[in-house]
């Protein structure tokens, strides 16, 4: 059974048709792509997913559980976690607040506990904070935990954004371009991130992204939007070969063989 | 000359009065029947007897005749807020920001006019003063008074908001608090300084308090007549001009343009070539003078006036603004009217039909009873269009 | 040149024993200064400014505790009946700190602009009020018109209980009030709790009818006090009647009760807002004070987070209403104006949002503006305009001065410049919050397996 299905998902915003009838499996372990030009609607279906919008008409399966009329929290709590397109991170807290901050639904300390700092919080805060700094070091942010989120570098903040997401346990993670704006080495960097947090951990990662080399070379499946509507799914291959994606990226009459350009 | 005329856009005039007289209408109509309604329905119970024994007239009766009365003064309350909410439409729909000072800005408007009137007046120039003169006088009046408003909802913004506006959504409100604090006392410390006292009363001064009669009828042992001041009808008239002014500024003019432009997107405005300083700042001034004409008119309705003046029109108009739609021109024109209404129908028959136990007292509080349930049912307003958070 | 020296200076006064005898040096000097002249607000404002000075120097935690006690329990009540001026001023510090660290739990850890704090703190003094007077057996008369000589619903001695009360029935309240709104946005937030705080108030102007409540715009009066133990009062003479130099009356010692009161419940406060800011809840408000979206994406329930910040404000604030009508034994709707929320507001905005240090800094820098700068100088101004003096040049006769420029009417300037100057210039406050720094946990860990396995 697929880890995370949708049944013609749509979303309008007044006239405009967001996302149009968008069907999508996703197996448990992969780790999947959604690319498309700009205003494709992937951010906006993420959202959908993620329950910042609920879809106007549709379904959205996740772990046999229906998810489009939970709130964003609720979803949370269910293991789809996910990071943001522009670094949403809380930057006046420090970074291991941030990563505790998303272990929010697996803290268990009672607002008694918590005053009198009874031994069942004081030891469930202990065990957060060491499996924070843990995942501080798989990440590559080791030693900045008492730093303020703002004052790291940008690439660290991509990865605390990752950290943080990675602190609710999730079964599956939804990037939104964490590329974005990263040299060829920090590219190459947390694209190898990426294929440890599959590995080591099991964790499906559902990502969108416009670096064609991250997606090419990370991807299982690609799955392509245009116009709010998924006009191709595939192995890279597949999507490379596939003329109506070079279409929607490259207007009509685009010479093949140009895929591998950045089309950002 | 005729090329003049024909420059000028038609149905830009056209449009906003008819929507006038549609809201006003509707809203009357409306209320009048839900009004009546209740009156026949509590008319059977203890509430129309306790009536009938008090002024020996059935409560249905007693609310007919009342009717065409709270109607007018609905009518023209609702237009001085809906002249002070387009003040805070215009500011949200190009900054998206609350100005909390708004309510002050008209409260100085309301002092210079009535500070001119009462220094002619005490040159006994008022008095003298021949019927032409009066309005030319009170016009003089309104004129300085949204001068004086509209440089001050400058100056305000370019002091208190300029440098905030890339601060957090709070930092500005805060700030804009502080500005209606610190004005309100500003005026008052300038009253107490010049006049000895802060308390100020419009002179009566031309034909103002002249009430036109319509006709008398019968209630009960009673009379009431029905008639219309020469107030109201200055409140409603001058409100209305400033309205189609302001709808043809806005919506058929260059400057007009660059406002929705800037209201739409600042960065791409910018790119286009637009001064978005100068057309914030411009906001500013069409709202604050707007803003100083409804002080003015508020003194002429009400005739006192006080430092703190501003602050329940200023909220009940921010609640108009929001019930119409905020940002949206029309919605806070809707929103005014149908809130002065609301408010004036509320006022008048609460009391009777609560057998006294909740009546005027309730009146101020009434408005954000309307402002709390539209932000939970319908927060984009009557009017506006859905604006769900970017995420 | 000189901030070189300058720093030097501070540096080694910071050094070795210095903060020490620093701060004793001022605690001594203000309480002696205070002693010798009882009348000046210059030697009171010396005793009170050495408070900061405690906080401000490096000194060690159990010294500054001690100093803080001694200040507090024994130096500020002695001084305080010895001048009874000076215990309303100190009272006033208490009341409004402890409603400005009620406040910042809304405002400064989970970023909701509450504009109407003073309503909670309206239904704790209303629920005192009514149940702690004859209230209840009036309910059927209009104000004015009760008869002599009724007796009292309950017990003074309720007090107690209802401070507890309070905390529950203001809390609800909280939630009552939070639960339709709280999934606005900020700036519509703001507005509506401004237009709750006018209901409430509102209320107690009217609520004299058709049932009479509130007793309207004349207030609620008597309430009762706690019964005072002769105890206390004998005890407390004994101990300072010397120093204080007259004998000091029951009455006097319920003003020191009740700012003891303040100060206790200041103290849990400051416990409850530190465990909190601590904790899984606390984490939850700054996140959502820093990025909604992003918080409620990382499962963080937002509502029900938000009316939790809400309710532990409001029960705050609740607790201290309670303590209002029992120290003033008169309670009307004038006390619960918006000016009262816009004037803690301000004081949590100057002190700086979030911070503990800096909202009790802020509390009594405008209380202190408020009762002894601004009052200060109505009253000099009100002696001037009863000589002869002019003001030169202008020729201006003093007596001629309008009552209406008395300056303690103009707290609204006092606010309104306070909220501007801040955010323009130190939106930050003057002591702006910190994070608090964590000991890496697997150090500490790693040292005790070190520890455990020599």
């Amino acid at each position: 059974m697929a880890l995370l299905e949708t049944v013609d998902v749509v979303k309008r915003f007044g006239g405009l048709t967001a996302v149009n009838k968008v069907n999508f499996k996703l197996d448990q372990g992969r780790i999947v792509s959604i690319i498309g030009p700009n205003g494709a609607g992937k951010t906006t279906f993420f959202n959908c997913l993620t329950g910042i919008y609920h879809p106007d008409e549709g379904q959205i399966i996740f772990n046999g559980r229906p998810l489009h009329r939970l709130r964003p929290d609720q979803i949370a709590s269910h293991g789809l976690s996910r990071t943001f397109q522009n670094i949403r991170l809380f930057g006046n807290m420090s970074v291991i607040e941030n990563i505790l901050v998303g272990m929010h639904v697996h803290l268990r300390q009672s607002p008694l506990s918590t005053l009198f700092h009874l031994p069942s919080f004081k030891k469930e805060e202990k065990e957060a904070e060491l499996k924070a700094e843990e995942l501080m070091t798989y990440v590559g942010l080791k030693g900045v935990g008492n730093e303020l989120a703002k004052n790291l570098p940008y690439g660290g903040q991509r990865r605390l954004e990752i950290a943080r997401a990675l602190a609710a346990d999730p079964l599956m993670l939804l990037l939104d371009e964490p590329a974005a704006g990263m040299n060829p080495q920090e590219t190459e960097e947390v694209t190898r991130l990426f294929r440890r947090i599959r590995d080591q951990k099991g964790i499906t990662i559902l990502l969108i992204e416009h670096d064609m080399r991250v997606v090419m070379n990370i991807s299982e499946l690609i799955c392509v939007m245009d116009y709010g509507e998924k006009i191709a799914e595939g192995t890279p291959d597949e999507i490379r070969a596939d003329t109506r994606v070079i279409e929607a990226y490259l207007g009509r009459g685009a010479v093949a063989g140009q895929h591998e350009k950045k089309v950002a | 000359m005729k090329r003049f005329l024909k420059s000028i856009n038609i149905r830009e005039l056209l449009r906003p009065i008819g929507q006038m007289i549609l809201f006003s209408l509707g809203s009357t109509i409306v209320l009048s029947v839900i009004v009546l309604l209740l009156a026949l329905i509590l008319d059977r119970t203890v509430v129309g007897q306790t009536l009938i024994e008090r002024l020996n007239v059935s409560l249905f009766t007693y609310t007919l005749v009342n009717l065409p009365q709270v109607a007018i003064d609905g009518l023209t309350i609702g237009f001085v807020y809906a002249a002070i909410a387009l003040g805070y439409t215009m500011v949200y729909g190009v900054l998206e920001f609350i100005n909390f000072a708004h309510s002050e800005i008209f409260a100085v408007g309301a002092f210079v006019g009535v500070e001119i009137l009462i220094a002619l007046e005490k040159f006994g120039i008022l008095s003298n003063a021949s019927l032409v003169m009066a309005y030319i006088y009170l016009i003089l009046a309104i004129v300085a008074g949204m001068l004086a408003a509209g440089a001050l909802a400058v100056t305000v913004e370019r002091v208190a908001y300029r440098p905030l506006r890339h601060a957090s959504r709070l930092v500005p409100l805060i700030s804009a608090i502080g500005v209606s604090f610190l004005l309100q006392d500003v005026i008052r410390l300038t009253e107490s300084l010049t006049s000895g006292q802060f308390n100020r009363i419009m002179p009566t001064f031309g034909n103002f308090d002249h009430r036109i009669l319509f006709g008398k009828m019968a209630m009960g042992a009673t009379q009431i007549t029905l008639g219309v001041s020469i107030k109201s009808i200055i409140v409603i008239v001058s409100a209305v001009l400033m309205l189609v002014g302001l709808n043809y500024l806005v919506n058929a003019t260059r400057i007009g343009k660059a406002i929705r432009a800037v209201a739409q997107d600042h960065s791409t405005a910018s790119l286009m070539g637009i001064d978005v300083n100068r057309i914030i700042s411009l906001t500013f001034l069409v709202g604050g003078m707007l803003g100083g004409a409804a002080g003015v008119l508020y003194a002429l309705k009400f005739t006192r006036i006080d430092p703190f003046v501003g602050f329940f029109p200023g909220l009940k108009a921010f609640t108009a603004a929001v019930l119409g739609g905020i940002g949206n021109m029309t919605g806070a024109l809707l929103g005014g009217i149908v809130l002065g209404m609301l408010e004036t129908y509320a006022g008048s028959f609460m009391g009777v039909f609560t057998m006294g136990a909740a009546g005027t007292e309730y009146k101020d509080i009434f408005a954000f009873s309307i402002l709390i349930l539209v932000l939970i049912f319908r927060p984009q307003g009557l009017m506006g269009e859905n604006v769900a958070q970017k995420a | 040149m000189i901030p070189v020296f300058l720093k030097n200076t501070t540096k080694r006064l910071e050094q070795g024993l210095c903060p020490y005898i620093l701060i004793l040096v001022h605690m001594v000097l203000g309480t002696a200064l205070v002693y010798i002249s009882p009348r000046s607000n210059l030697a009171f404002l010396v005793l009170i400014t050495s408070f900061f000075s405690l906080y401000s120097f490096k000194a060690d935690r159990r010294f500054k505790l001690a100093a803080g006690m001694v200040l507090t329990l024994l130096i500020f009540p002695v001084v305080g009946v010895r001048n009874i001026f000076y215990l309303e001023v100190i009272f006033q510090i208490s009341v409004f700190s402890a409603l400005a660290l009620g406040l910042n739990i809304v405002v400064g850890f989970a970023g909701l602009l509450d504009l109407g704090y003073v309503a909670f703190y309206a239904v704790g003094a209303y629920l005192w009020a009514f149940f702690g007077s004859q209230q209840f057996y009036i309910l059927h008369f209009a104000p004015g018109t009760q008869p002599s000589h009724l007796p009292f619903l309950l017990p003074g001695d309720a007090f107690y209980l209802f401070v507890f009360v309070a905390i529950l029935v203001a809390a609800l309240t909280g939630i009552l009030l939070g639960t339709p709104v709280l999934r606005l946005r900020g700036d519509y937030l703001a507005i509506v709790t401004l237009g709750f705080g006018e209901v409430i108030r509102v209320l107690a102007n009217n609520l004299d009818k058709p049932l009479n409540f509130t007793n309207g715009p004349q207030g609620i009066t008597p309430i009762q006090q706690p019964t005072m133990p002769q105890v206390a009062v004998d005890g407390f003479n004994a101990l300072f009647g010397r120093v204080v130099g007259h004998t000091v009356s029951p009455a006097d010692m319920y003003n020191v009760m009740f700012y003891l009161f303040a100060l206790a419940v200041i103290i849990i406060i400051i416990f409850v807002t530190r465990r909190l800011d601590d904790s899984k809840i606390g984490r939850a408000w700054t996140a959502i004070r820093e990025d909604e979206t992003a918080a409620i994406a990382m499962g963080v329930p937002l509502v029900r987070m938000k009316l939790a910040a809400f309710a532990v404000g409001a029960s705050f604030a609740g607790v201290m209403g309670v303590l209002l009508a029992g120290s003033r034994t008169f309670i009307s709707p004038e006390s619960f104006s918006f000016m009262q929320s816009i004037g803690v507001l301000s004081m949590v905005i100057l002190g700086g949002s979030g911070s503990i240090p800096g909202v009790i800094l802020g509390a009594a820098t405008v209380t202190i503006l408020n009762l002894q700068v601004l009052q200060g100088l109505s009253l000099y101004l009100s002696q001037l305009r009863q000589t002869d003096a002019v003001i030169p040049i202008i020729n201006f006769a003093w007596a001629n001065l309008s009552s209406q420029l008395d300056p303690a009417k103009y707290q609204r300037l006092l606010f309104g410049l306070i909220l501007i100057l801040m955010m323009i210039f130190r939106p930050a406050g003057l002591i702006p919050s910190q994070r608090r720094k964590r000991e890496p946990a697997s150090d500490e860990a790693e040292a005790k397996e070190y520890h455990g396995t020599p």
